[in-house]
């Protein structure tokens, strides 16, 4: 069946990259799964408001009592024009959360304050609509797909 | 040849997607789908896992399109998420198999009956089982060197290995093939 190694090496090759059959309604339904809206667990959150836990992610924590379920996250960034908080929570879209200047934006210190229901989230920093970075502080996406940094971090049910 | 730019094409689809224009996604779905749906197929060697983990890829390239740092460079980057998602999907399905299938012909690397068997030559059986018997490892860097066509310096940006070690599993990779492939000459 296979007369030669390196000829039968190329046989296999020649055969793997014939095209497969893909069931022919699989754009339909690619396209289906994304304009289906994803499920928000916002009821959830609410109900346990008041009483989430300690979380503590590098530099992002709680705001204070009676705020519990909100974390603030902040970034040292003081040559920066604009910062975005990008992540699972927001679709990564970078016009939804955009961080503010503590102090204005000499002062370096920027900060976004997001609830969040239980759960985990990869996050990460946008640095004036282009360099993505990680939260230093955070521990670091290990599962990542999207070739940018990331950071994780998980929320308590408590 | 290694994975196409379509700089004006790709990079035109994505910024009307961003601009909210959903449908447009559909024209990167058809444009992508064969060749992703190739890899996915041969690396993970169930169809309904690969379609599972092709979907995958999409969805999560649309729900990411933000991070996708250069737009007419799309296809790349829709390839290494691809890649990671065969990497999770297909363990999942090895982790299924060894809890399911008790079957001792199967558990040899003999397939059960399936659909499309009849339709399958000797060869393509051949092939199919050595491939199921490289490591995960071994059968990504053969297929993306030798399947796909890409450079070691692309293949080592979307698996995160360095190139001295790809090219050491794809040498592995070939003389296991060549191995397996002997034997089943004589079976």
């Amino acid at each position: 069946m296979f007369e030669d190694r390196d000829e039968a090496l190329d046989r296999v090759v020649r055969h793997l990259r014939r095209p497969v059959a893909i069931d022919p309604t699989f754009d339909r339904r690619v396209m289906a799964a994304i304009e289906t809206p994803r499920r928000r667990t916002i009821a959830p959150w609410l109900a346990i408001a008041a009483v989430v836990a300690t979380v503590f992610i590098g530099r992002a924590w709680l705001t204070g009592a009676g705020t519990a379920s909100a974390f603030r996250f902040e970034l040292v960034a003081p040559q920066a024009a604009s910062v975005s908080l990008v992540g699972d929570f927001n679709d990564w879209d970078p016009h939804r959360t955009p961080m503010t200047a503590r102090g204005g934006r000499t002062a370096g210190t920027w900060t976004a304050v997001l609830p969040l229901a239980p759960g985990r989230y990869r996050y990460a920093f946008l640095v004036d609509g282009a360099e993505w970075r990680a939260d230093p502080r955070a521990p670091a996406a290990q599962d990542d797909d999207f070739g940018t940094p990331s950071s994780v971090l998980t929320v308590e049910r408590s | 040849m290694g994975i196409e730019e379509v700089e004006t094409s790709d990079a035109d689809l994505v910024r009307r997607v961003r601009a909210g224009e959903t449908a447009a996604y559909g024209g990167l779905v058809s444009r992508y789908r064969d060749r992703l749906g190739r890899y996915a197929r041969h690396m993970i060697g169930n169809r309904e896992d690969a379609e599972e983990a092709l979907q995958d890829a999409f969805v999560r390239g649309y729900r990411s399109l933000a991070r996708c740092d250069d737009p007419a460079r799309f296809g790349a980057w829709l390839y290494g998420i691809l890649v990671n998602r065969c990497r999770t999907t297909g363990a999942r399905a090895a982790r299924r198999r060894r809890l399911f299938v008790h079957d001792e012909a199967a558990l040899n690397g003999k397939h059960a009956s399936r659909p499309d068997a009849a339709e399958r030559t000797e060869f393509e059986d051949a092939v199919e089982r050595a491939l199921a018997r490289l490591s995960a490892e071994h059968r990504e860097a053969f297929l993306l060197k030798h399947v796909e066509d890409l450079e070691y310096e692309q293949i080592a940006h979307l698996t995160g290995a360095g190139v001295s070690a790809l090219k050491m599993r794809v040498k592995r990779a070939r003389e296991q093939l060549q191995m397996l492939l002997r034997e089943a000459e004589h079976v």
